[in-house]
């Protein structure tokens, strides 16, 4: 495990896929929290790979609770269906796309979103929906999966599973408070 | 077209008059063709042009960089984050285009050279003048050829014309590459467009010229179902393996093992495309499998010869040859691999050198000379070679294992990501299903072993897991057929074009899947059992072997080959793949009466707007997968790429939410009207195998779907919605154009969705992105 934070080196879990000067800032999960309260329109794009660890789902669903919409990729909405949370069906690549439009004004039609937060995503098109987001658009992207990702804008380091859980928890409950 | 031909005359006498050694040359003769020439022949640069900005402006370029910088001149590095240009002016989108051209390009080079040569050797062996006969039932020899070239392809001379034009096109998008010179991205993916359409072009020369030359099945059902797997080798005999794509060495060790009755003392096989031509030459030969088997099968020592041609071959695999003492013989001289070339030394010398050990390998440029060193030597090594092999045993495994640190560093170049060190962990203490589990999602590329800080080979024991299992692989696939007959094309039309089969599903790539091969079996037979016509080449057609039904047959031993509902074909290699594309060209032609002669754009718009075809590349790693693709999206092909597609950096979208993006001409009355976004996108990503069978179901769908055939085709999607995303599908107002295209069965539950969503009726028009294609009369009245 390679803790983020201040003075300590992160690498791309992927190695030598950093591919450029700008890096994502690693984040931790108070201030990924603080940057989710702050955005105006954050929204958890969720992919199919949430399936594989047990427990995510139901983290995407507290975070959703916390007045966050689901843009549900891959087979994903499958998971949610039944839960009640604000949930769209969109492919990952479409909605990036749509993110890269100015004109777009979100899923919900209400606005576009100023936070893109993914968790669950295949690795490669996590990598490769950041470095869209990065390259095209202004909208910060925050990377809360377990493996630290140079595209985003913020990224949680590189964490073991049971860490990684801990991560998610901790970001839960805090987006909880209050 | 016939060729120039020359009249020699030794001596002619006339009045007052000698000629000596005289030759008359006749230039070349008119075709003979009732089909008016179309309007773009041998299309250059620009003459397509217009058609790209059609497609691009409805399927707009996506790009995500997989690098910010740009290395390709001593200016760079240039770093392109962030709007900054480079130091030629160029941006990050033209710099992906660019690339997008570049790849597309050496895709398309790798098959034109391929093709080159297989036409050349064909005429060597045969002569200019041999006819392209593929039978009576096809009679349609060369569609891509007559739709681009504008010719009608009657000898393999006539070939020769096709490629003089592609190699001359395939040079000026070159040039456009270089420093300073295209850089605007749409046009940057007009040249892509165009090389991927001359990609299409070239194979169908290739596949040609090998089809009369070798005898190949002419498309052929009916062909033979061919052994597949390492447990259908036999070890009691010499084994010849043939690795990569070119068929001709291979072709010249069956020829020589004929000549010198050896064919049932010498076991010959193949990995990749190399195994699907051998074995449409001679059906007792074997298909180890797809290029993800080249280190592992080599490893397990049972070659005793290795013969590499081109294409998709491992670059270290002569290291790994010398590891079992399996020489190796390279024969292409776009891969040479170091070795001395030995084409004109004798064969007997070569032979004593390779069995003696004196060299690992040599280069020979005569596939007829690879013929007889190859099975001379795989006679007299392979008494000698017993028992090698490069895979440990159980006490060595789990020694080996019992080294890993558990750094990580195997699972962090992992393409796909496989917990490596967890099951090393577990081999540790003697239990190796973790490792079985992960050679079922492995792809072979051998990068963790090279990442290992402490030198694991980890494949091998990832082999040694699955040792017994893979030794006793056997399975069937059906030898590649060829093109599709015409007459299957009279069949088969009418009904794809007004939507009543609901959709041809075409499975082509590589063999680096997300969740391993089996997942390819499970999307095909979804497809199957839904009366689609599944057709299928290269790693893919082998991918599909793989997998068995719950009956344990494989998909091959249950659905017929027929191109039809409920079929499954296996064209053959990648060259063969351009009979894919080559049916959906004949469609029109054979259907609609459309003409094929330098007529691309009608032809292109024809298959956009009528045929349900989506092509599936699951496994995304080389340059012509590229190519192929987006060759496919010019002529309106939509490709599915597996989520690994998406480090091609570009996929051409569509926006089912900007209905002014859909907007075609009525062809019947020459007005401008809005039609239902389909096809969504020409290329697409998906995360998932469920996300695959989902999309491939929307992506068939066309603006000239009957009612019925959009029933047809709305049932399947709603119905594959429910069983794989657990919901109804939240865009069906997008696909209902009028109430009779809502499925009988689901009429009560799908008014209620439209009515929530405010849906209104549109027409069904006759459709066209072209103007020049409306019918000018009835416009006028």
């Amino acid at each position: 495990m390679e803790k983020g934070g201040k003075g300590v080196r992160v690498t791309s879990w992927r190695m030598g896929h950093d591919q450029g000067p700008r890096r994502a800032w690693p984040i931790n999960p108070d201030a990924a929290s603080r940057l989710i309260k702050k955005a105006e329109r954050p929204v958890l794009v969720v992919g199919s790979a949430i399936e594989e660890v047990d427990g995510l789902i139901d983290i995407a669903v507290r975070v959703s609770k916390t007045g966050i919409p689901i843009a549900a990729t891959g087979h994903s909405i499958k998971f949610f269906a039944d839960k009640d949370v604000d949930v769209a069906e969109v492919n990952v690549v479409e909605i990036t796309n749509m993110l890269t439009d100015p004109e777009w004004e979100g899923l919900d039609g209400q606005g576009k979103p100023d936070l893109v937060i993914i968790l669950g995503v295949n690795l490669d098109l996590t990598n490769q929906t950041f470095s869209t987001l990065k390259n095209f658009t202004d909208i910060p992207g925050l990377n809360i999966s377990r493996y630290y990702n140079t595209n985003a804008t913020y990224s949680f380091p590189n964490l073991d599973n049971e860490l990684w859980l801990e991560y998610l928890n901790q970001l839960c409950e805090k987006l909880e408070s209050e | 077209m016939p060729e120039t031909k020359k009249i020699k005359i030794d001596k002619l006498k006339g009045k007052g008059l000698t000629f000596e050694d005289m030759i008359i040359e006749f230039g070349k003769i008119e075709e003979e063709w009732d089909e008016p020439m179309g309007p773009t022949p041998k299309p250059n640069l620009l003459a397509l042009r217009s058609w790209d900005r059609k497609l691009l402006e409805r399927y707009e370029p996506f790009y995500t960089p997989i690098c910010d910088m740009c290395c390709h001149c001593a200016f760079g590095k240039c770093d392109l984050s962030g709007g900054k240009k480079g130091a030629c002016g160029i941006t990050i989108r033209a710099q992906q285009a660019r690339q997008i051209a570049l790849e597309s390009a050496i895709g398309t080079a790798c098959h034109g050279a391929h093709a080159r040569h297989m036409l050349e050797h064909q005429i060597k062996r045969k002569g200019r003048d041999y006819p392209i006969d593929l039978g009576l039932n096809v009679a349609t020899e060369a569609p891509i050829t007559r739709t681009i070239v504008g010719i009608k392809p009657r000898t393999l001379g006539d070939l020769e014309e096709v490629m003089d034009y592609a190699e001359k096109e395939l040079q000026k998008v070159l040039a456009s590459i270089h420093a300073g010179q295209e850089g605007d991205y749409i046009d940057f993916e007009s040249k892509a467009l165009h090389v991927g359409m001359i990609d299409n072009l070239v194979k169908e020369v290739g596949d040609l010229a090998q089809i009369v030359g070798y005898d190949f099945p002419k498309g052929d059902p009916n062909a033979p179902l061919i052994e597949f797997g390492v447990g259908t080798i036999d070890q009691t005999k010499p084994v010849i393996l043939a690795i990569g794509h070119n068929a001709a060495p291979g072709a010249e060790i069956i020829d020589y093992c004929e000549r010198h009755n050896l064919s049932d003392k010498v076991e010959i096989a193949g990995i990749c495309c190399s195994a699907h031509d051998l074995s449409r030459k001679k059906d007792s030969c074997k298909i180890i499998g797809p290029l993800s088997m080249q280190t592992r099968f080599v490893r397990y020592g049972i070659a005793d010869v290795i013969v590499l041609d081109e294409q998709c071959v491992r670059t270290d695999l002569l290291e790994e040859a010398i590891k079992v003492k399996s020489p190796i013989i390279t024969t292409s001289e776009q891969n040479c691999r170091g070795l001395e070339d030995r084409t004109d030394d004798n064969p007997e010398n070569i032979v004593r050198d390779l069995v003696e050990g004196k060299i690992p390998g040599v280069f020979i440029h005569d596939p007829a000379k690879v013929g007889e060193v190859a099975v001379e030597v795989a006679l007299k090594i392979a008494p000698l070679r017993k028992d090698i092999k490069a895979i440990p045993d159980t006490k060595e495994l789990i020694a080996q294992a019992s080294r890993c640190v558990a750094c990580e560093a195997c699972q962090r170049v992992c393409p796909v990501n496989l917990h490596i060190s967890e099951a090393l962990k577990e081999a540790e203490k003697g239990k190796i299903d973790k490792l079985a589990e992960l050679r079922d999602l492995c792809v072979g590329c051998i990068r963790c072993e090279s990442a290992c800080p402490k030198e694991i080979p980890i494949v091998s024991l990832m082999e040694k897991a699955v040792e017994k299992q893979i030794k006793e692989e056997k399975s069937k696939i059906r030898a590649g057929r060829g093109p599709i007959l015409d007459t299957e094309i009279r069949n088969v039309g009418p009904p794809i074009v007004f939507g009543e089969i609901p959709g041809v599903v075409a499975f082509a790539g590589c063999s680096n899947y997300p969740k391993g091969a089996k997942e390819i079996g499970e999307i095909a037979e979804e497809f199957l059992k839904r009366r689609f016509i599944v057709t299928s080449s290269g790693c893919a057609a082998m991918a599909l072997a793989q997998y068995k039904t719950e009956d344990g047959e494989t998909l091959y031993e249950k659905y017929p080959g027929i191109f039809d509902s409920e079929g499954l074909t296996n064209v053959g290699s990648c060259l063969a793949n351009a009979h894919i594309l080559g049916a959906a060209v004949k469609i029109p032609h054979i259907f609609a009466r459309r003409n094929l002669r330098g007529n691309f754009e009608e032809i292109a718009d024809y298959i956009l707007n009528r045929v349900g075809a989506v092509g599936v590349v699951w496994g995304t790693y080389s340059q012509k997968a590229l190519a192929i693709g987006t060759g496919l999206n010019r002529w309106g092909i939509p490709v599915i790429l597996g989520p690994q597609g998406s480090k091609y950096r570009r996929l051409y979208l569509g926006r089912k939410d900007k209905e002014e993006k859909w907007e075609i001409y009525n062809a019947r009355t020459g007005e401008r009207v809005k039609v239902d976004p389909t096809p969504g996108h020409l290329t697409y990503v998906v995360e998932s195998k469920e996300e695959a069978i989902v999309a491939i179901a929307k992506l068939v769908m066309r603006p000239n779907d009957t009612t019925k055939g959009r029933q047809i085709k709305l049932a399947h999607y709603i119905d594959l919605h429910k069983r794989y995303m657990g919901t109804m599908p939240d865009d069906l107002h997008l696909y209902v154009r009028i109430e009779g295209d809502i499925p009988m069965n689901m009429k009560e539950e799908v008014k209620e969705i439209l009515k929530e969503k405010g849906w209104k009726e549109r027409i069904i028009p006759d459709p066209t992105l072209v103007e020049r294609l409306v019918w000018k009369k009835e416009a006028k009245a």
